[in-house]
């Protein structure tokens, strides 16, 4: 999938000069900014809590094993609220299980991202030169490294598994956090109260905890968020070719692979993984915008 | 700007004084030094790749010997194509085979040079068609929304946006095909083959592209709409022209347009490398007869040298994105044409 | 010995109409024939014109030569290798066999020689004469290290050269001099070493029936499976292999006024849901061989559906080389595990009789329960499982990747675990699954098995016997049986030892069998032709369309 780079995020205009505005005005933007966190930060909330915690408080049908008798029925039917597919496994139990592989692997994959990626990126703009030179390099052939081939050379060779999969992705999260880090260190290098320290004989370590971590953190969550919602398409776009999640584990990727096959007859079984998969990115990259927003990122 | 500033960083950290006073001209420098820097990348590349399709394993003198070969033959074989060594010297004997343009021969016997010669073009078509028709879109709907900041035009563009970059190409091509081929015959449901008329060329590739494209159009809405929303209300020149009487829409495609396309620029290069998942994909659900289709097929068949070859393209497409995006980018901006403090 | 008689009830399928109910006669061994539904009003015929034909990417939208010799996927390009070659001999409406290139055939009274006559004045569309010798030079590809190296030679009971020292007993030779001879221009004889009344049903969809233009072979041997030559209606004018195939009429074609189209057009599609939108946006007029049951439903109510019977059931393959189902009782345990009656009312419709047996009712020898068959017996199968310790392995179950065959894998799967057994699932497109298969490593397929003739390539041998590549058992006994079932001219006998040969398999567990598929074929409406809007016995699976005979009348 394209991939939106941290310099292209850019946030929605600056609000007006305050002096120039009503009171009413002003409330309302208040109001804007705080429905633009709450709404999509209530909806995440809702699908981790509905992928999470809802099968342990309440016992969902098997999300691999159906029964035959029970198959294609409609949503709203009893017992199964999103109806049942053509072998008789409940939709939704599938939607839930499917979640939370998607969560797990976007929110793995993303922190082995941000941990590595950032290391290399801040090393790299912090220390320049050669190091940031040949640490670039890196970054680069990591970028131009087709992770798709990757996850699904790794899945044809040692089988498909959830681990698999969030290291072929971190093939990709790696050097997108990487440059992230690196663009916002150098940034953050040239201030004057970096050399400030510098020349106060603070040590390299030291500074880049105290001083350059915290000022590109919010640049790194902001694009974290971002990041989560493309790792979950891409994780649903390789279990959508089967080199993902194997079935019969549910994911949306394969539920909307195998929904298509039957899509005429059938659209609910495409439309409803659709769905969910939407809103819970849509979700993501609004409360990404809403924070990049409060924190004044560019 | 961030961005400017990484690319003149960027361009800075590799090179040391006397390339610099050899090289001469700034614009020559950058395009020698990206160059240069391309080919490691290319080698990393295709090397990672080697190494991690050790894994698989090799059917390759089974496939050419056939079902009833011993065990015995199968390895003689394999030693004869060199098909036990290391995959280090492996990819060294692929290198050199390359670099003489000979890609090396599919499992089923034909060449990876006439399997990529016959399926490339398709690729490439549908890639620009794509690249091509969202940029324009995305200009038009960029300028019409930062005409004014928070209007309905802008709110629009935002909330188009916002779609675009959440929905799945996957997703969003079986809804093309229900509504735009299956409901509303306007384009065929499968693009096997393109035709030999341009209308032809058209309907088979637009919803494919669009599937692609619709994801790329919204990066580039959202990154120009912001541009160029920044450069009216913040830099000084704008408010000059403005000041001087110059109709606010000249300003805007003039001006700010103008300068907002550096940055997009060397984006659309830098996004080339995440398009192969996409183009894979939406080539099998159409059945486009590109190489993303051959890759996949490739892939399950274990064919190592396709999938070499594939990637290596794959690769290069990446590498030459940048290279153009910076090139573009060097050669346009003024103030690394003629040189800046900082370079 | 009992004639054989099989009625067919109508099943709950919205489209199959007729009952047929048909009797074997004890001279040939093919004109028996059950027959399928007729459409109730046939278009009009028309010469002109054409159509595109949609193909299956899992199965038969998946070729990479047109090569007899080298074509592994075999049967499921028929509709392309018959389009360019046409065939010896043609299975035709009624199970009658229909002469094509070849006229004639004879059996010596000892069923072991057999004479075949060549139609006189055929040309190959490179203007090659097509003789007895153009048909010798192609046998002696097929048979020879080209086919043996692609695992295809067919299987012919002649005298082969003889084996190098030291190799695997059953390794497949050329042909001994003398085995196969060209008695005059247009006369070949085969001379069989067994008895074997059944060479001219195996030769349906067997790359011997597929002659190809000897010049052309010997100009360009590496080439010619991408722009191959033959005798048939159609000659290629462009091939892009998995994707699409484009032939026009053979002005030379030796069938006066035939073929009644100008021209077809192969194209791959995704599967039977892109091959249903495809129809509807008018993309191509003939689907072969859907089989989801919804989209079925779905066609019925704009296009033309013809219900072929079935000849080849749904089977289970086990692999009695390696673990865990080298142990009968293992093999057993599967056996009692398994109701498939729920499967087929909720995921077939219900469409499909049940079998026990590789016959279906399309074909001759048609048996659906076999005596001794261990059915459904969630008790003894939990007993089982304990004593063979399979509740302790995980075991692969595989198919190819078509949505049907995968959703039955997985009900499957389903019922297994409810007693206790752990399955991981695996499919693959065509070219993959004949991998899997080479591999020799697979536990468990559900694959197709069965033909017209149990006798022919794709048939029962295919799957069961100890020669062929895509089998899970090697047992000299049921070679015998099989083996003696082709034997023979009476028909009578043959179905006699097919019943106990299926009473073998059944004793020794060798394998399930579910139900008969039985292929739609959906075409628009103004399609007409043997298979599209008159029923056609399958040879293997889906029906050999005769495309000399299709025609496309728009209007009607």
């Amino acid at each position: 999938m394209a991939v939106p780079l941290p310099e292209t995020l850019a946030t929605p205009a600056p609000p007006s000069l305050p002096s120039l505005v009503s009171s009413r005005h002003l409330r309302a933007q208040r109001l804007g900014r705080t429905l633009r966190f709450w709404v999509p930060a209530g909806f995440l909330i809702l699908m981790l809590g509905m992928c999470f915690l809802w099968p342990l408080v309440y016992k969902l049908p098997s999300p691999t094993n159906g029964n035959i008798i029970y198959n294609n029925e409609a949503p709203f039917s009893p017992g199964h609220w999103l109806g049942t597919n053509q072998l008789g496994v409940d939709q939704f139990s599938q939607i839930v299980y499917g979640g939370q592989v998607a969560f797990e692997v976007s929110a793995a994959t993303t922190a082995i991202g941000m941990v590595i990626g950032c290391t290399i990126g801040v090393v790299a703009g912090y220390a320049g030169g050669w190091v940031d030179a040949v640490l670039s390099r890196v970054l680069d052939v990591l970028i131009a490294f087709p992770a798709l081939v990757l996850a699904l050379v790794i899945a044809e060779g040692l089988g498909p598994s959830e681990i698999h999969v969030i290291i072929a992705l971190s093939v990709f999260a790696i050097p997108a956090f990487g440059r992230v880090s690196r663009g916002a260190t150098i940034v953050v290098r040239g201030l004057p109260f970096m050399t400030a320290a510098r020349l106060a004989g603070t040590r390299g370590w030291r500074i880049i905890a105290r001083h350059v971590l915290p000022n590109i953190m919010p640049g790194i969550v902001t694009f974290s968020l971002l990041g989560i919602g493309i790792v979950i398409i891409l994780e649903g776009a390789l279990d959508f070719l089967g080199y993902g999640i194997p079935l019969p584990k549910a994911s949306w990727g394969s539920m909307i692979a195998q929904g298509q096959q039957i899509m005429t007859a059938q659209p609910e079984y495409v439309l409803i993984p659709s769905l969910f998969l939407l809103v819970t990115v849509v979700s993501l990259n609004m409360l990404g915008d809403a924070l990049r927003e409060r924190w004044g990122v560019r | 700007m961030a961005l400017v500033q990484q690319i003149q960083l960027q361009g800075d950290s590799g090179a040391r004084g006397s390339a610099r006073r050899i090289a001469g001209s700034p614009v020559l420098r950058v395009v020698g030094r990206r160059l240069l820097s391309a080919i490691p990348v290319l080698i990393g590349v295709t090397f990672l790749t080697f190494a991690v399709m050790s894994t698989l394993p090799n059917d390759t003198a089974q496939a050419i010997l056939g079902l009833q070969a011993t065990p015995g033959q199968v390895a003689a074989l394999n030693h004869t194509l060199g098909l036990d060594q290391p995959f280090w010297l492996q990819y060294w004997h692929w290198l050199v085979k390359v670099l003489h343009g000979n890609l090396g021969t599919t499992l089923e016997g034909g060449s990876v040079n006439h399997e990529l010669a016959v399926h490339l073009p398709a690729t490439l078509e549908l890639l620009a068609y794509a690249l091509v028709v969202s940029l324009l879109l995305a200009i038009i709907m960029a300028v019409l929304a930062a005409r004014k900041p928070n209007g309905i035009m802008d709110r629009i563009s935002l909330a188009i946006s916002m779609l675009g970059l959440s929905t799945a190409p996957y997703a969003f091509a079986f809804l093309l095909i229900v509504v735009f081929a299956v409901k509303l015959p306007w384009f065929p449901v499968i693009s096997t083959s393109l035709g030999s008329t341009p209308v032809s060329w058209f309907k088979a590739l637009t919803l494919p592209a669009a599937a692609i494209g619709f994801g790329l159009f919204a990066i580039y809405t959202r990154l120009l709409r912001a541009d160029i929303v920044e450069q009216m209300q913040r830099e000084d020149y704008i408010v000059t022209a403005k000041a001087k009487g110059l109709a606010p829409w000249r300003v805007l495609i003039k001006h700010a347009l103008r300068n907002s396309l550096f940055t997009l620029i060397t984006v659309i290069g830098l996004n080339l490398g995440g398009l192969v998942g996409a183009v894979a994909i939406i080539e099998t659900v159409f059945q486009v007869p590109g190489i993303g289709n051959d890759l996949l097929t490739g892939i399950g068949n274990h064919d190592l040298p396709l999938i070499e070859g594939i990637v290596l393209v794959f690769a290069l497409v990446t590498v030459l994105g940048n290279l153009l995006a910076d090139l573009a980018y060097a050669v346009l901006d003024p103030r690394i044409r003629y040189g800046s403090s900082t370079s | 010995m009992s004639m054989r008689t099989a009625c067919i009830a109508g099943a709950a399928a919205l489209v199959v109409t007729a009952a047929a109910c048909s009797s074997s006669s004890s001279n040939s061994s093919s004109n028996v024939s059950p027959t399928g539904s007729q459409l109730s009003s046939q278009p009009t015929q028309k010469t002109g014109g054409s159509i595109t034909v949609l193909e299956s990417n899992g199965y038969s939208g998946s070729w990479s030569t047109l090569d007899p010799a080298q074509n592994k996927e075999g049967a499921a390009t028929q509709d392309y290798m018959t389009a360019i070659y046409g065939q010896l001999f043609e299975l035709g409406t009624g199970g009658k066999i229909v002469p094509d290139l070849a006229t004639g055939y004879s059996f010596s009274p000892d069923a072991k020689t057999v004479t075949i006559t060549l139609r006189q004045g055929v040309k190959f569309t490179d203007g090659t004469p097509f003789n007895a010798q153009a048909v010798y030079t192609n046998w002696e590809r097929d048979l020879g290290p080209i086919g043996i190296k692609n695992g295809l030679n067919p299987p012919f009971l002649i005298k082969e050269l003889p084996a190098p020292k030291g190799s695997p007993p059953g390794t497949p030779e050329p042909p001994a001099p003398g085995a196969i001879q060209v008695t005059g221009p247009y006369t070949i004889v085969v001379h069989q070493s067994v008895p074997n009344g059944a060479f001219i049903d195996q030769l349906f969809d067997s790359i011997a029936t597929w002659i190809a233009s000897p010049t052309a072979l010997a100009k360009d041997p590496t080439g010619f499976g991408q722009n191959p030559v033959g005798a048939g209606p159609f000659e290629v004018v462009s091939n892009v292999p998995n994707s699409q195939l484009v032939v026009k009429k053979n002005p030379g074609y030796w069938e006066a006024g035939h073929p009644l189209l100008d021209q077809i057009t192969f194209k791959t599609v995704g599967g039977d849901e892109a091959a249903y939108e495809a129809l509807l946006a008018n993309e191509g007029q003939v689907y072969e061989n859907m089989s989801t049951t919804d989209l079925i439903n779905e066609s019925a109510s704009h296009f033309e559906v013809e219900n072929n019977l079935g000849t080849s059931p749904y089977d289970l393959q086990l692999n009695t080389s390696i673990a865990p189902f080298n142990n009968p009782k293992a093999r057993q345990a599967i056996y009692a595990a398994t109701n498939f009656t729920p499967i087929l009312q909720h995921l077939f419709g219900s469409r499909y009789p049940v079998t026990e047996s590789f016959t279906g009712p399309g074909g001759i020898c048609y048996e659906p329960t076999v005596p001794g068959y261990q059915g459904y017996d969630p008790t003894l199968a939990k007993k089982l499982i304990q004593e063979t310790g399979l509740n302790k392995v995980t075991f692969q179950l595989g198919t190819i990747s078509i949505q049907t065959a995968q959703n039955a894998m997985e009900a499957l799967r389903t019922e297994w675990e409810a007693v206790g057994l752990h399955v991981t699932v695996q499919s693959w497109p065509l070219q993959g699954l004949i991998a899997a298969f080479e591999g020799k490593k697979w536990q468990s397929m559900v694959q197709t098995a069965g033909a017209y003739d149990p006798a022919s390539g794709v048939g029962v041998g295919f799957r069961f016997n100890s020669q062929s590549p895509f089998s899970g058992v090697h047992d000299p006994k049921l070679d015998a049986l099989l083996q003696n079932a082709a034997g023979s001219t009476s028909l009578a006998t043959r179905c006699s030892y097919y019943d106990q040969a299926a009473e073998y398999i059944a004793k020794n567990y060798y394998g399930p069998f579910y139900f008969t598929f039985s292929p739609a074929n959906i075409s628009v409406h103004g399609v007409g032709g043997p298979g599209l809007s008159t029923p056609l016995a399958s040879v293997a699976v889906v029906p050999t369309i005769p495309w000399e005979d299709v025609y496309y009348n728009p209007g009607s």
